[in-house]
């Protein structure tokens, strides 16, 4: 029952289903919401699909469906990769496998966090408009629609429970690193 | 061994630079076309003119019935005929505003949007707004303007909600004219 416990990695396992889950729910349902009015702009993002709603019209952003791309392929690539090492986590290239996918979930994370920080600063300092990352807030639009008036807007953010599955998923990713040890020192049977 | 290590290599290097450099080859004859989408550069199309000036905006409305009022309360009711020059449906959630007399400037009451109303884009809807005469401005409408059936006043620093977007009218921006009956003459 030992042998069999560390005769795969089961954390890998784990976290390469859910790194492949993970592609198929963030095409779906955004890691983090952005909300301008009654729904007149919509953000809805995360590393596999960005999509921006503005009033009627729905599009996306040809450098940013790039990126998309490369979180897709990414996330793939990783989730393959951990699958293949997870049942066999001895091998004398497993090690390689087990590099080359836990890290990239974690990494696409810290990459989505940053990114929506340094965008929200950059419309803060460029536009003078306050996008909160998490509740709402009211800022004025740097619009002149009509000259001689104020137009403010309520924003609502929030990260969504597919950001929070990603995490989930980075973590086991980093927990079956972390299990590589055990499984490598118990010998072969 | 080595070799599952620059295959593994390289796929991470294949998956971030291929899609970038694709889309830069698509892209290379527009490379702003990357960043600004073309559904944004129509939307702006339809905002600006061919002239690249403001073409939409709020109108002022038109008053398209007689004010009601009940005496009694010193309430009123009036329509208004508002265009939705904007190019997309909006619903105007409320409306609020002070009433003033155009002659004095004296506070006569103030006046709020019966209930929302929504507009498909370049059609034209009806305001229904309800306001309220202050004890005082009947008092002003007896000593002041006695003598006159209608009276001029003006609505002044109004606050719209447009499907989410407050826009505030700043100091003497925007005043809607309107003639109403003398409620000191209706008592």
């Amino acid at each position: 029952m030992g042998s069999m416990l560390t005769k795969f990695n089961w954390f890998a396992l784990a976290g390469g289903v859910a790194t492949i889950l993970l592609i198929v729910v963030s095409a779906v349902y955004p890691w983090w919401q952005l909300t301008v009015g009654d729904d007149l702009i919509t953000v809805k993002a995360s590393p596999v699909n960005m999509n921006l709603g503005f009033f009627d019209t729905s599009f996306a952003v040809p450098f940013i469906w790039a990126l998309n791309v490369i979180g897709i392929l990414s996330l793939l690539a990783s989730g393959v990769a951990m699958l293949i090492y997870s049942v066999i986590p001895r091998k004398s290239y497993s090690m390689h496998l087990l590099g080359f996918g836990y890290k990239k979930p974690l990494y696409i994370v810290l990459f989505f966090v940053m990114g929506l920080l340094v965008t929200t600063v950059i419309c803060q300092t460029v536009l003078r408009l306050t996008i909160p990352l998490i509740g709402s807030a009211t800022s004025t639009l740097p619009i002149p629609l009509v000259a001689g008036a104020t137009l403010t807007v309520l924003l609502s953010a929030g990260f969504q429970w597919s950001f929070w599955l990603a995490i989930v998923t980075a973590a086991l990713c980093i927990a079956a690193r972390l299990y590589h040890g055990k499984v490598v020192a118990v010998p072969s049977v | 061994m080595d070799k599952i290590r620059l295959i593994l290599t390289l796929v991470t290097i294949a998956i971030i630079v291929i899609p970038i450099i694709g889309m830069l080859l698509a892209y290379q004859d527009n490379l702003l076309g990357l960043f600004i989408p073309p559904e944004i550069t129509e939307l702006t199309g339809d905002f600006m003119g061919s002239d690249g000036e403001d073409v939409f905006g709020l109108e002022a409305p038109a008053v398209v019935d007689e004010l009601e009022y009940d005496a009694t309360t010193r309430t009123f009711s009036v329509s208004f005929e508002f265009k939705n020059s904007f190019p997309l449906n909006i619903t105007i959630k409320s409306l609020t505003g002070n009433i003033e007399c155009e002659e004095h400037g004296f506070h006569l009451g103030i006046a709020s949007l019966s209930k929302p109303v929504s507009i498909d884009a370049g059609e034209t809807g009806t305001l229904t707004v309800l306001g309220t005469w202050t004890e005082e401005a009947i008092a002003h409408f007896g000593t002041a303007h006695g003598a006159e059936e209608i009276v001029d006043v003006v609505l002044v620093d109004f606050t719209v909600d447009i499907s989410g977007i407050q826009l505030e009218m700043d100091q003497g921006q925007m005043e809607q004219s309107m003639q109403v009956p003398n409620p000191a003459l209706m008592e």
